[in-house]
């Protein structure tokens, strides 16, 4: 990693020095020898020995391979890129850019930093004609490295205080173009690079392009056929010319999701593509670039996730169960459009209809593990909500308890509802029409509903009067409530707990009770009029001799 | 008669419908109650009929927005028919309802459901089932919109029986 770092600041100072880096520039400068390189005050002289300039940026191993590399690549390979790039970007910089398409995105970042001022001197070769004055300008290493650094910690374009003559827009440019052409296949930050020249957010574009650097430094030194790289460079600019008209019709609004999204379809279009043998490096690098760039944007991200989630899981809820397999079926898309969605999910709707998770560090990334991760957040939300409805939850925890009182509280609710239809059927006899009209507006005007919260004190208070006043009532409903008639004696027992007695009961009864209770339910509901029938036919008898005092 | 107009609640809210219908529904039993009252098979079928009344108006008052009084109302409609197929009908439909809208969360949700690892699969399997049992259509549901439907569900519950427990302090004195 640190050389990684070291080489980002290398590109970056190398970037907002100008235009003079990269590509066709190298192989001149190899070509022309020390000449030129001596005018600069840099001490390494690249002409001599790329070995030796190889152990002075500490990157010894990697400089050879991609110095042979580089030799490997006639100029003409970079002169395409070259023209290539100046079609793309047509800015009057666009040496820099053919410079730095040619050059190998890999070599380029390890060999910044000795060919800084070899780079710079050349420049003043190439065609194009790089203006010199840049070169002379060129300050040591360590002034490079301290502007680097203040590069990258601008917000603003504060680039006149680089040794830069260009304009701002002219510098990001280069600096983009010089980001996007070192990427290859890692088109994500390329992306983000030149859509920030069209936007505003020049500390998003720092904050990638050093990322970008160093993600293509450590894709350098994975990386060892160069015209893999080429393929990429190629196609990295059919992409990132797509893209860029993507981005230009997204607008800024949504810079993070567009760079999602734009990152997404390069991902995608990077997958598709045959790359050799470095087809799965894009994927793995994209997301454990996507980790580090979480990292550097840190708790922000962090944050918006942790507000996303529940956001989400409130607002998809059905969306998202439907877009489950699907959500599985785009792993590549769903980890890439991760840090897109959540910075832009404040403001935009969800554009597409995936899933948008992130998966934290140290979780699995794998498509089921996350699509199952939601659903459990999905269903512990749920339960959430259960427990503030069901009363007398709050206290309890783990799920399966939760579901057990949320079952007996719906077994209770529903022996309620039975019992007092059964009141109803016993009571009516005694309607008056004109009660009726009343009695509508009452219910309807009354608030009060005790009974939600405390039931039970509700049935004891009414069964009391029930069995004092009318015993041919409770008699009558006995034989069809059968053994809910237990479980009013178990509910007037008991006025311990007179809130949460009622339906916390059942958890005290015993194995039995909860046998009978489950006969109750299964009776009720289950199977219907049959048992209902037996019930009241086996219960005739009583009921009918207490009916008949109470007639 | 004491006049007196106090706080309306909302008209169009749960409680308001189900009440109405349900009064309505109670009023037309009643109406054909004073032939024989005093049996118990006919107390036992005016009981069967209230409660049937109250469950379809409840269900009639959530309409179909909601999975349990869709099954619900399917099965009160095909109770007199056969109470056997009643179940499985209601099954059948619940899951071809189901399905039709959520072709492949079905999909997902109920392998999910039996395969997931750790307490999730393992406490869900037993008490979900019983949950489904409780909740009207609740067969076909993956967990996550069981307990949805079980939230809604305990909310009609509760609405109903203040309302019936009203209507039952009305009528006893």
């Amino acid at each position: 990693m640190d050389v990684g770092e070291k080489d980002k600041y290398e590109l970056e100072k190398r970037n907002d020095n100008g235009i003079n880096y990269q590509g066709s520039g190298m192989s001149s400068a190899w070509q022309f020898g020390g000449g030129s390189l001596t005018s600069t005050p840099v001490s390494l002289v690249p002409s001599d020995n790329p070995l030796v300039i190889g152990s002075a940026s500490g990157s010894a191993p990697m400089v050879d391979s991609f110095c042979s590399n580089l030799w490997e690549h006639p100029a003409n390979s970079q002169n395409l890129g070259f023209c290539d790039i100046n079609v793309q970007n047509g800015a009057s910089s666009s040496n820099a850019i053919g410079i730095a398409k040619g050059s190998p995105a890999s070599m380029r970042s390890s060999i910044d930093r000795p060919f800084d001022m070899g780079w710079n001197a050349t420049s003043s070769m190439l065609p194009a004609g790089i203006l010199p004055q840049n070169l002379s300008q060129l300050p040591a290493d360590s002034a490079f490295i301290e502007r680097a650094a203040k590069f990258s910690s601008f917000n603003g374009g504060n680039f006149s205080d680089m040794v830069n003559p260009f304009g701002i827009p002219e510098s990001m440019a280069v600096y983009n173009r010089g980001v996007s052409l070192m990427q290859g296949p890692q088109d994500v930050f390329a992306i983000s690079g030149m859509k920030s020249v069209s936007g505003v957010e020049y500390q998003k574009t720092k904050l990638i392009a050093t990322e970008a650097s160093g993600d293509a430094c450590l894709q350098a030194e994975n990386r060892t056929t160069q015209e893999s790289s080429l393929k990429n460079d190629r196609r990295s600019e059919s992409l990132v010319r797509s893209n860029e008209e993507a981005n230009q019709r997204n607008g800024g609004s949504g810079n993070e999701s567009n760079e999602a999204e734009s990152s997404g379809g390069v991902g995608g279009q990077d997958e598709s593509s045959a790359m050799d043998g470095t087809g799965g490096e894009p994927s793995a690098k994209g997301v454990s670039s996507k980790k580090r760039k979480r990292s550097i944007q840190g708790a922000e991200i962090d944050q918006a996730k942790g507000s996303q989630s529940p956001v989400e899981a409130a607002e998809d809820g059905a969306e998202n169960q439907q877009n489950g397999d699907r959500n599985q079926s785009t792993t590549m898309n769903k980890t890439t459009t991760k840090h897109g969605k959540q910075g832009s999910q404040a403001s935009d709707p969800p554009k597409e209809e995936y899933i948008h998770v992130r998966a934290r560090r140290g979780q699995a990334t794998n498509s089921h593990s996350l699509a199952e991760r939601v659903r459990r957040e999905k269903i512990s939300e749920r339960m959430k909500f259960l427990q503030d409805l069901v009363p007398g939850c709050s206290k309890v925890t783990g799920k399966a308890v939760m579901l057990d009182e949320i079952i007996n509280y719906v077994q209770s609710l529903q022996r309620q509802v039975e019992f007092l239809s059964m009141k109803l059927a016993t009571v009516n006899p005694r309607l008056d029409c004109n009660i009726e009209g009343l009695l509508a507006k009452d219910i309807i005007q009354s608030r009060a509903g005790p009974s939600t919260l405390g039931f039970s004190p509700d049935l004891s208070v009414g069964y009391t009067p029930l069995h004092l006043s009318q015993p041919g009532l409770v008699h009558g409903g006995l034989p069809v409530m059968g053994n809910n008639a237990d479980f009013m004696r178990r509910t007037l027992g008991p006025h311990l707990t007179p809130v949460t007695g009622g339906f916390k009961e059942p958890n005290q009864l015993s194995n039995a009770w909860e046998d009978e209770l489950n006969n109750v339910v299964q009776m009720n509901y289950g199977t219907g009029a049959p048992s209902d029938s037996q019930e009241v036919n086996g219960s005739v008898p009583s009921g009918h001799t207490k009916v008949d005092l109470r007639s | 008669m004491n006049k007196y107009n106090p706080p309306r609640m909302n008209p169009s809210s749960l409680r308001s419908r189900f009440a109405t219908r349900f009064l309505r529904t109670l009023s037309k039993i009643n109406a054909q109650k004073p032939t024989s009252s005093s049996s118990p098979t006919e107390i036992f079928r005016r009981y069967r009929r209230i409660k049937a009344a109250a469950d379809k108006s409840m269900a009639y008052s959530v309409r179909s927005r909601r999975t349990w009084s869709r099954a619900m109302l399917w099965k009160l409609r095909t109770r007199p028919c056969g109470r056997r197929s009643v179940k499985t009908s209601t099954i059948i439909k619940s899951r071809e309802a189901r399905k039709t809208r959520h072709e492949k969360q079905n999909k997902n949700t109920t392998t999910t459901t039996t395969t997931t690892t750790g307490e999730d699969g393992v406490v869900f399997g037993v008490e979900a089932d019983e949950l489904r049992e409780l909740v009207p259509g609740g067969e076909a549901m993956d967990l996550y919109n069981l307990l949805d439907e079980t939230a809604h569900y305990i909310k009609c519950l509760t609405t109903q029986v203040q309302v019936m427990k009203k209507i039952a302090d009305f009528y006893s004195p």
